[in-house]
């Protein structure tokens, strides 16, 4: 077929088959290819936010089944639970009853599968539970006590070789053979649960009266029981345990120590006891609030250390329970109220042990009386139980309440637990069991527990910490994001102080005054310094530059003034030579003018820097800053410097320059030169005076310059970062800078010139304001640079994630955070998800910053287009 | 130009007759000199910044491994040191400083240090000897030291463990007999002895880490068949009964061979064992040293100028072909450099077609509009995004989801350890290609910008359909600029640390990414990265100090590298702008 084309004429040639055929594949895949990457490049984005969603997702919960346990009778006392539990696989609850028997149960169908006496042959009269692990202490009527364990055994058993089980599993995947509970697993394997209950033999408390109140706990390998009989004595027993490696036969000995608790009737028997982790603290509580707090670090001399009242007003105490670690007391009153103790050291306290003990969380809103407590096995998670049938789930540290739901019958909850993987719930309520699903998700990460201040156990006030790891079981990752975005702050700002005026400055002379036959070698050398990578530049930093930096402080900082003064007076003595001389050498001469007074400078610095130092502060600049030695004088000196310059600057340009220029319109040359050169000498003295006068002001109000920007010196600091962060932030800002500024037409710069101006008023009237934007834009792009740098931080400071300006300390910044925990962290776990968040923080942070930039730089093409 | 005006305004401009007092032009004050100065400082500060970084690396890379002598201390008040100076700088002693010293001679180097200003030289020796006194460096100040002598046979032997030996020559020992006790005897016959047992050490070193490892490899591949067949069919199949009765002959067969290259490896030690150097130290101790663990050995304080030169090579060739030993503070960086090239080069293979389609979409198919003006400002915000957020989305992306599913998929045999599910050689490759994908983005778009209008609307002209002219007129003139933008996506993936450290950088890997094994390359493997080594090494080393030397190699070598990609890249632009200029006229 032929097509007829516009001329009228028949087109003689047909495009061929492939070429058409190539011509679409190429569409095709380019399209996909090309939309394919770019979509790939958000999807970056869209998994950071894809993994750290879950962190603030809250916690699932919902009803399971309920059931009657027949064998818990509400009627009489006597079979009222002390305690519940349950194991992990949440389908065998037990109850301790009041007269001493154990019961275990079908979680679902409330069935008993065994009801056993404790401990035979004894009248139990107290009991305590650990929170984490399942030891437990029974006190009895005969003055004795008794260690054990109370928990659960699992046993996987095969198919094959019980065939009676199998059968018994006809009708579900659980059934009761004997007083086990039998499970068929997803694997096809049976799971065996059966309670198992194994106790040492008795062991006297010291009286021969009954055990009122016992509670137990362990330090490294002894462990602490600590009773209170009806005679209202109090003993803390040691006990050892001894196991024989041959008979695997158990001998315990226990040591006792009485202690100075005075018995009052009138008031009774306190009603909660309470052994503390480590067993150095013992809290006696009473229904009324009263709350004793025995010190009892060394059991020889054991003190009354404090008395503090948990529940105030008429209101009762009705529970009281440890969180995990055994330092956190949760309270609960007959006002609803439901309360986090902890023991701080707070700087004046004036107990025997110094620390007092303090209300740090108040949980919820209130409600019904409060009748059950437990604590989680994992986590600092605790379960609420009230007289309403209503029940909550709070993590204490955050506040954070994760649940709360309403047992059907609304009885009152004697008992509640949460299962040891912390996803379920058991409640009772006279016999009415009800099992709850839960998943808790990220309890420990809210936004609260991320971005704000939170009481952590054991400070003395809600703080930003970050600390992830520790060695310990018991310890409570604390995960504050502040600290780290604190720190990647301070990175930016030291380094972008020294960074910015050098790379703007030296883009302005390259553009402006520098030879063009200088220009083009320095620019690709600074172009290349871009390039180099910043993990040489940390190691420079962490090898050569911080251990010299830290031998010459005094005139590192003295560099700061030297360095500028040397080229202020290069440039003044400089004006002294004759105009046509001054004209002849203003290229690479002046250049090499420039570079010369560098190293005099440094030189003045090496001179002035020791000498400021024997003024000032006592001979030793690092130890003045410790606080050993030295006035408070010398560092408002230091402070106030920039202070007077700028004072002494503002001064001259208002009221001094003006005048001088209305008078020394006729002078020569050489005299305005000589003049400038005195002017120079006198703003010098002047500032220094200034600083003086700064410094003995504030000196006198008392007020010490340590504890702010100046402090302790270390090693590896914010100083050493700023500085060789320069190495990398420099090269980009210097390089778009450069090239905004060359940008600006030439016939602007021509029309200035032509109209009179100087060279340096062409710059700062004519260029740099029209390049303002891609100036901004330089300055963003690489303020975004120093914001995600990790080598160089991870390697030149110390990742202590401390917060203080000060600038010889160090920093942990969100990068090297992430490079350095990230490895270890595993995976989707809470700790995971912050780092990943941590990445998005960063990844938000230098969106901002380069679009910013983006924007600016397009407005700044189109305005240097119509110009 | 400038400078033409300004002094044009300076000139004295002609005055007329009726103005007494010529006005000046232009006020000193305007001329902002001092400012300029400032500025000009600024300048001058950041390239003698750059000037003394390089420098400093230059020197200290390259200096490093020149032989310098070997000097004898006797102290005063302990024990004679030798070895090499390593640091040589002043202090301040504090007064505990001379308390070693008698009492005497602490008063008399006490009034000198005074008389100096309270200032003395120090020197850190390098002392080694690490088996026999446990460190490897020794501080000496001058007061302390009684005599100095170089001694004429003193030499440094470089072991494959314990680090650097420094002692004199007292015997040569041949199946412990002493075959020469004189110091150029012994080093006569070190000579003769050293090559070949060198030559048995390294067969000895070939069979351990290629032929037993290639069995190790064959018997683990065997035990894997073994672990699929049972996961497949269970096991008690037919199935895993006849592959456990397969896996029993190979497990059989490959017993012989490990037997027989281990009678090898007995057979060349034996051999080797023969031949012993005995040295005595500066303080008297004598060890005997086997020949084969010797290194390089060399008398340190007789060397020539050009036998020097020959030492400096050699270590300069062992430094780039060897393999690191010692805690990687000596040796080689043979695999690291290997890992480095490897992984860049997986990375460029994969970032180039995709950044050049991505580019051809956006300039020559994609409608302009807002969506590609968008689409633009989100690349060029990518190429802000710190590089370790890339490393982050790697772990959690590529490695724990996409390598796991691998894994799952193909790999289930060898679970639970992860063969794609951790950091390895592909997913560094990828994470470094979407780091650097923005760059060749840019790079390739403003190529394919810089192609004149002109020359493609006479190729449509002509007929063309766009493919050709992309394919045969708009490519060709954009390669030098795609050509740019690939070397500095090199550049900037080969200086990349910190992603690396999340996916798949390690300290050590016995392994090369590329080997002859089948299917040669292994995607999944972790690898020994030149920047990593230096991180590894300056910050994480037990002994920092002796490891120092190397990573100033490193860093020479890596910036070496990464100079010569920017100046290739450079050269390239260069190249390109000429001809397009070219092209104008």
């Amino acid at each position: 077929m032929t097509s007829t084309s516009f001329t009228g004429r028949p087109r003689r040639r047909l495009t061929r088959r492939s070429v058409r055929i190539s011509e679409r594949v190429a569409r095709v895949l380019i399209s996909i290819g090309g939309l394919g990457t770019i979509l790939a490049v958000t999807g970056i984005l869209v998994f950071l936010v894809w993994v750290v969603v879950p962190l603030f997702s809250s916690a699932q919960f919902e009803a399971g089944s309920r059931a009657d346990v027949a064998a818990l009778a509400t009627d009489s006392q006597d079979r009222r639970p002390l305690a519940i539990g349950i194991d992990e696989y949440q389908l065998v609850g037990w109850a301790l009853r009041a007269d001493g028997r154990l019961t275990s149960f079908r979680v679902d169908t409330g069935e008993s599968l065994e009801d056993r006496e404790l401990v035979a042959g004894s009248q139990l009269t107290a009991s305590s539970f650990s929170v984490e692990g399942d030891a437990v202490s029974l006190g009895f009527a005969d003055g004795t006590f008794r260690q054990g364990r109370l928990g659960f055994s699992t046993e996987f058993v095969s198919g094959e070789e019980h065939p009676e089980l199998v059968a018994k599993l006809a009708g579900g995947p659980l059934a009761r053979d004997g007083n086990t509970l039998v499970q068929l697993t997803p694997e096809g394997q049976l799971r065996v649960q059966r309670l198992a209950v194994e106790f040492d033999a008795p062991l006297a408390t010291g009286g021969a009266s009954r055990v009122v109140r016992i509670d137990h706990s362990t330090r490294g390998s002894s462990g602490y029981v600590c009773a209170l009989d009806a005679d209202g004595r109090l003993f803390v027993e040691e006990v050892e345990r001894r196991q024989n490696l041959l008979t695997g036969e158990v001998t315990s000995t226990a040591s006792q120590h009485q202690l100075p608790y005075a018995h009052d009737p009138a008031r009774g028997a306190p009603a909660f006891l309470a052994l503390g982790g480590g067993g150095d603290v013992v809290y006696l509580a009473w229904r009324d609030g009263l709350c004793q707090r025995y010190d009892a670090r060394d059991l020889a001399d054991v003190r009354l250390a404090e008395e503090v009242d948990l529940a105030e007003g008429s209101a009762e105490l009705t529970a009281l329970a440890f969180l995990i670690g055994k330092s956190t007391l949760i309270t609960g009153d007959s006002e609803g109220r439901v309360r986090g103790w902890f023991t701080t050291k707070p700087a004046g306290a004036t107990t025997s042990d110094g620390s007092t003990l303090v209300l740090a969380h108040e949980l919820g809103d209130g409600g019904a009386a409060v009748s059950a407590l437990s604590a989680s096995s994992r986590n600092r998670v605790v379960a609420v139980g009230r007289v309403d049938g209503r029940f909550e789930v709070y993590h204490v540290t955050s506040g954070d309440r994760l649940a709360a739901a309403r047992t059907p019958d609304e009885s009152a909850l004697s008992g509640i637990a949460i299962a040891p993987k912390e996803d379920g719930l058991v409640t009772l309520g006279g016999v009415h069991a009800a099992h709850w699903r839960m998943d808790l998700r990220h309890p420990e990460a809210g936004l609260t527990a991320l971005f704000s201040p939170v009481w952590y156990e054991g400070y003395e006030k809600p703080e930003h910490v970050w600390q992830s790891s520790s060695g310990t079981d018991d310890f409570e990752p604390k995960l504050g994001l502040v600290p780290l975005i604190f720190g990647t702050l301070k990175a930016t700002l030291y380094s972008m102080l020294f960074a910015v005026p050098i790379a703007l400055a030296a883009a302005v002379y390259t553009s402006e005054f520098l030879s063009p036959r200088l220009r083009a070698p320095l620019k690709s050398l600074t172009e290349m310094m871009a390039s180099l990578p910043s993990v040489v530049l940390g190691f420079l930093a962490a090898i050569v530059i911080a251990p010299f930096a830290q031998d010459v402080v005094p005139m590192l900082l003295a560099s700061v003034v030297t360095i500028p003064g040397a080229l202020l007076l290069g440039a003044y003595v400089w004006q002294l030579l004759p105009a046509h001389y001054a004209v002849r050498f203003s290229g690479k001469t002046r250049f090499a003018a420039i570079f010369f007074a560098l190293p005099c400078g440094a030189l003045a610095a090496a001179i002035v820097g020791p000498l400021l130092e024997r003024l000032l502060f006592a001979g030793d600049f690092l130890a003045w800053l410790d606080g050993q030695s030295g006035s408070r004088f010398g560092g408002w000196v230091l402070l106030g410097l920039p202070a007077a310059g700028a004072l002494v600057l503002f001064a001259m340009s208002r009221f001094v320059n003006p005048a001088v220029r209305r008078i020394s319109a006729s002078w020569s040359r050489a005299r305005c030169a000589r003049f400038d050169l005195a002017k120079f000498a006198a703003a010098v003295v002047a500032t220094g005076a200034v600083a003086c006068a700064i410094a003995f002001v504030l000196d006198g109000l008392w007020i010490d310059p340590r504890g702010s920007v100046l402090d302790t010196y270390v090693q590896r600091n914010a100083l050493i970062v700023g500085f060789v962060m320069g190495f990398a932030v420099i090269p980009i800002v210097y390089t778009l800078a450069e090239d905004a500024l060359s940008s600006v037409p030439s016939h602007l710069r021509l029309a200035a010139l032509g109209a009179g101006a100087t060279p340096w008023q062409t710059a700062v009237r004519v260029v740099i304001p029209t390049a303002m934007s891609g100036l901004f834009s330089a300055v963003m792009i690489g303020l975004g640079r120093a914001v995600g740098e990790t080598m160089i931080v991870l390697m030149a400071t110390g990742n202590t994630p401390v917060m203080s300006w000060n600038m010889f300390n160090g920093f942990r910044t969100l990068s090297a955070n992430i490079a350095v925990e990230l490895p270890e962290a595993a995976q989707n776990s809470t700790h995971y998800r912050t780092l990943f968040l941590a990445a998005l923080c960063l990844f938000a942070m230098t969106f901002v910053f380069n679009t910013i930039a983006e924007v600016i730089r397009q407005r700044f093409r189109k305005r240097a287009y119509q110009l | 130009m400038s400078a033409l005006l300004e002094k044009a305004a300076l000139r004295p401009k002609p005055t007329l007759k009726r103005q007494r007092k010529a006005r000046r032009a232009t006020s000193l004050f305007a001329h902002g000199e001092p400012l300029v100065w400032l500025t000009g400082g600024a300048l001058a500060l950041s390239v003698s910044m750059i000037v003394g970084l390089l420098g400093l690396v230059i020197y200290q890379g390259g200096s490093t491994f020149w032989p310098i002598d070997v000097v004898r201390v006797d102290r005063t008040s302990a024990g004679p040191l030798m070895g090499e100076v390593a640091v040589d700088e002043t202090y301040r002693p504090e007064s505990s400083a001379f308390a070693a010293l008698a009492a005497d001679a602490a008063t008399r180097a006490r009034a000198d240090v005074d008389a100096r200003g309270g200032v003395e030289r120090r020197r850190m020796l390098r002392t080694g000897n690490y088996d026999l006194t446990g460190t490897h460096f020794n501080w000496v100040s001058d007061f302390e030291i009684g005599s100095e002598t170089r001694p004429d046979w003193a030499l440094v032997v470089e072991r494959t463990s314990w680090g650097r030996f420094y002692g004199v020559p007292c015997a040569f020992l041949v199946d412990g007999e002493t075959r020469a006790n004189d110091p150029a005897e012994i080093w006569k016959l070190y000579d003769e002895q050293h090559g070949p047992a060198r030559e048995r050490f390294s067969k000895r070193y070939r069979l351990e880490q290629h032929d037993m490892a290639r069995e190790n490899r064959t018997l683990d591949d065997a035990r894997l068949a073994l672990r699929a067949v049972e996961i497949a069919h269970g096991k008690n199949s037919p199935e895993f009964a006849t592959a456990d009765r397969e896996f029993s002959a190979t497990q059989a067969r490959l017993q012989e061979r490990f037997v027989a290259i281990g009678n090898e490896i007995q057979s060349l030690n034996a051999e080797n064992a023969r031949f012993k150097l005995e040295l005595e130290t500066a303080d008297g101790a004598r060890a005997k040293l086997d020949v084969a663990e010797i290194v390089r050995a060399y008398p340190a304080n007789q060397l020539t100028w050009s036998q020097k030169v020959g030492v400096y090579f050699s270590r300069w060739g062992e430094f780039l072909t060897d393999v690191p030993r010692e805690a990687n503070s000596e040796g080689g960086v043979f695999p690291a450099i290997f890992g480095t090239v490897v992984m860049t080069l997986v990375m460029s293979i994969l970032v180039v077609p995709f950044g050049v389609l991505a580019a051809l979409y956006l300039r020559e198919y994609a409608k302009p509009g807002l969506l590609v003006s968008t689409v633009r400002i989100a690349v060029n915000n990518l190429a802000g995004v710190p590089s370790i957020v890339f490393g982050v989305f790697g772990l959690g992306f590529f490695c724990y989801i996409l390598g796991s599913s691998i894994d799952g998929l193909l790999f289930a045999e060898r679970l639970p350890n992860p063969t794609f599910g951790k950091g390895g050689l592909l997913w560094a490759a990828l994470t470094l290609a979407l780091l650097t994908l923005p760059v060749v983005i840019v790079a390739t778009e403003e190529a394919l910008a810089a192609v004149p209008g002109s020359m493609r609307e006479g190729s449509y002209a002509c007929g063309a359909t766009k493919w050709q002219t992309i394919q045969r007129i708009v490519l060709p003139r954009a390669l030098p600029g795609i050509m740019t933008g690939m070397i500095l996506a090199i550049a900037r993936g080969a200086g990349e640390v910190a992603p690396l450290m999340l996916v798949g950088a390690v300290k050590l890997a016995h392994d090369l990414a590329l080997d002859t094994q089948l299917p040669f390359l292994h995607p999944e493997r972790s690898f020994m990265h030149l920047g990593f080594h230096i991180y590894d090494l300056g910050f994480q080393s037990q002994n920092s100090e002796a490891a120092k030397p190397m990573v100033y190699t490193t860093t020479l070598l890596l910036i070496g590298i990464i100079v010569v990609l920017n100046v290739a890249a450079i050269g390239v632009r260069t190249r390109l702008r000429r001809r397009f200029l070219a092209n104008q006229f």
